[in-house]
C-alpha cells in the first residue's frame, strides 16, 4: 500500500467510526472514542431554527458519578473540567458539555470538539483515590497546598532504636511544626497493621517531641470507608493527636493551633 | 492491595446483601437531565458496599452501580451505551461490569438476566438486585421523576 493510499483509505473509512440513530427528540452519535472504562462516547444533537446544539445531554458527569465514591466533585476536579472546556471551545451547562454550530460552521468539527472535552472530563476519573493513580497522601498533599501550609514531604527520620521511619508530612507553621502520618488501608483486616507501625513509628520518634523545638504528632486517619474501629484510634491517641479525613478544616486547625 | 477475584466472587455471593427502606430519584449535584440515588448496603460480612443508580430519561442511558467504598465501582448494568473491551470486542448497550483482577471493571459482558428495557427502570432495579444477591426490603424504588424538556435546552 503506497502513502497516497493510505490517506484515501483513512478518509474513507473515518466517518465509519461515527453511527447516527434517533434517541427521544435527539439525533445520537456514537463516537468511537471511549471512557476509561470502555464505555462509548454517545453525544446528541438537536436542530433549533439555524443552530444545531451537540452536547452530551450530561453523560459524561453522570458517567464520572457512577465511579465515584464521593458525593460530591471536588475543587481540583471542577477546575479540570472548566479547564477542559475552555481548550475546547465549550460550555459546561447543568452537567452537559455543549457547542452550537452555525450556520457555515462544519459540524464535524464541532461534533469533534465536543468529543474531546467528553474524554478530556471522563479523564478526571484518574484522580479518583481508588483508581491506584491518585493516593490519599496526594490527596492530604493537594489540600496543605491550597491551604498555604509549609511542608515537606515523606520525610526520613531516625528513631531511638537506631531505625529509620519516613513520615509523610513534616508540616511547618509559626507557632509548631507537626509530623503527620497518613492512615489509610483498602482492606479491613490490614488496619491494625497500619495502625500498630504507625504507633511504633511515634514512640521511637519520641525524642522529636521534647524540647524548645518540639515537634507536634499527628495521626491522621483516612475514614472516608469504614475501615477503622475505636481500639484503632485509641492505640495512636496516648502518642499523638488523631484527626480524620473526613473532617479536613479540623485537620488543618491541629496543624494550626499544634503549641 | 486491590480487591482480588476470590474477595470480589464472595463478596457477590454473600447473601446477606441488604438494602432498607424506600429509594427516591433526586436531582444530582449540576442539575443535569439525569436523576439519580445512593442507597448503603448492609452485610453480616461488613464490605462498605453502596449502590448508585442513575436514569438520563432523554439520553436513554440507565446504570446501577455496585460501589465498594475503598476500591471504586466493582460490578454494574449499563444500558442504553456501547462498550468496547479489552479485548477489542463491542458488547452491546445493555452490558454488566464485573470486577478481575487483571482488567479491573474494564471488562463487560451481556446479562442474559436482564430482560427488561432501559425505559423500565423500576423493573430492571428488581432484576439487578435479583442476581447481585441484593435483598431491598422496607420499601421499593420510586419511578423517576418526569423532566421538564423546556427547561433542557
Amino acid at each position: 500500500m503506497s502513502v497516497h493510499m493510505i490517506c484515501q483509505e483513512f478518509k474513507a473509512n473515518l466517518s465509519e467510526l461515527f453511527t447516527c440513530s434517533e434517541q427521544g427528540g435527539y439525533q445520537r452519535i456514537r463516537t468511537p472514542y471511549l471512557f476509561p472504562d470502555g464505555d462509548n462516547i454517545d453525544l446528541f444533537c438537536k436542530i433549533e431554527d439555524d443552530l444545531i446544539t451537540v452536547t452530551d445531554l450530561g453523560e459524561t458527569t453522570r458517567w464520572l458519578r457512577m465511579q465515584s465514591v464521593s458525593l460530591r466533585r471536588s475543587p481540583k476536579q471542577l477546575k479540570l473540567i472548566e479547564d477542559a472546556c475552555l481548550t475546547h471551545g465549550v460550555e459546561f451547562y447543568r452537567g452537559m458539555l455543549l457547542a452550537r454550530c452555525r450556520p457555515g460552521d462544519s459540524l464535524a468539527a464541532v461534533v469533534i470538539r465536543v468529543a474531546q472535552a467528553s474524554l478530556r472530563v471522563s479523564d478526571i476519573w484518574f484522580t479518583f483515590r481508588t483508581r491506584a493513580v491518585e493516593s490519599i497522601v496526594d490527596e492530604v498533599a493537594d489540600y496543605l497546598s491550597e491551604h498555604q501550609f509549609h511542608f515537606q514531604p515523606r520525610e526520613k527520620l531516625a528513631g531511638n532504636s537506631g531505625r529509620g521511619w519516613t513520615v509523610d508530612f513534616h508540616v511547618r507553621v509559626p507557632a509548631r511544626s507537626s509530623l503527620v502520618y497518613v492512615l489509610s488501608t483498602a482492606n479491613r483486616s490490614r488496619a491494625r497493621a497500619v495502625v500498630e507501625h504507625v504507633t511504633a513509628a511515634w514512640f521511637d520518634l519520641n525524642h522529636l517531641a521534647a524540647g524548645p523545638e518540639a515537634l507536634h504528632f499527628v495521626s491522621l486517619f483516612d475514614d472516608t470507608a469504614d475501615i477503622w474501629s475505636d481500639e484503632d484510634f485509641s492505640l495512636v491517641e496516648s502518642l499523638s493527636t488523631v484527626s480524620r479525613w473526613s473532617r479536613p478544616d479540623e485537620f488543618a486547625d491541629v496543624l494550626r493551633e499544634a503549641a | 492491595m486491590a480487591l482480588t477475584n476470590a474477595e470480589f466472587a464472595s463478596i457477590l455471593e454473600d447473601n446477606s446483601k441488604e438494602i432498607n427502606g424506600g429509594i427516591e430519584w433526586t436531582e444530582d449535584e449540576d442539575h443535569s437531565p439525569a436523576v439519580e440515588f445512593r442507597v448503603e448496603i448492609h452485610s453480616d460480612v461488613g464490605w462498605p458496599l453502596f449502590v448508585r443508580g442513575s436514569y438520563n430519561r432523554y439520553a436513554g442511558t440507565l446504570s446501577y452501580m455496585l460501589i465498594l467504598k475503598t476500591d471504586g465501582r466493582i460490578y454494574g448494568l449499563d444500558m442504553g451505551k456501547d462498550h468496547h473491551n479489552p479485548e477489542c470486542t463491542q458488547v452491546g448497550e445493555k452490558h454488566k461490569h464485573s470486577w478481575t483482577e487483571q482488567f479491573r471493571d474494564k471488562e463487560a459482558y451481556v446479562p442474559e438476566d436482564i430482560t427488561t428495557l432501559a425505559t423500565e427502570p423500576v423493573a430492571v432495579w428488581e432484576q439487578f438486585c435479583a442476581e447481585a444477591k441484593i435483598k431491598h426490603v422496607g420499601g421499593r424504588l420510586a419511578q423517576p421523576p418526569a423532566v421538564q424538556e423546556e427547561l433542557l435546552l
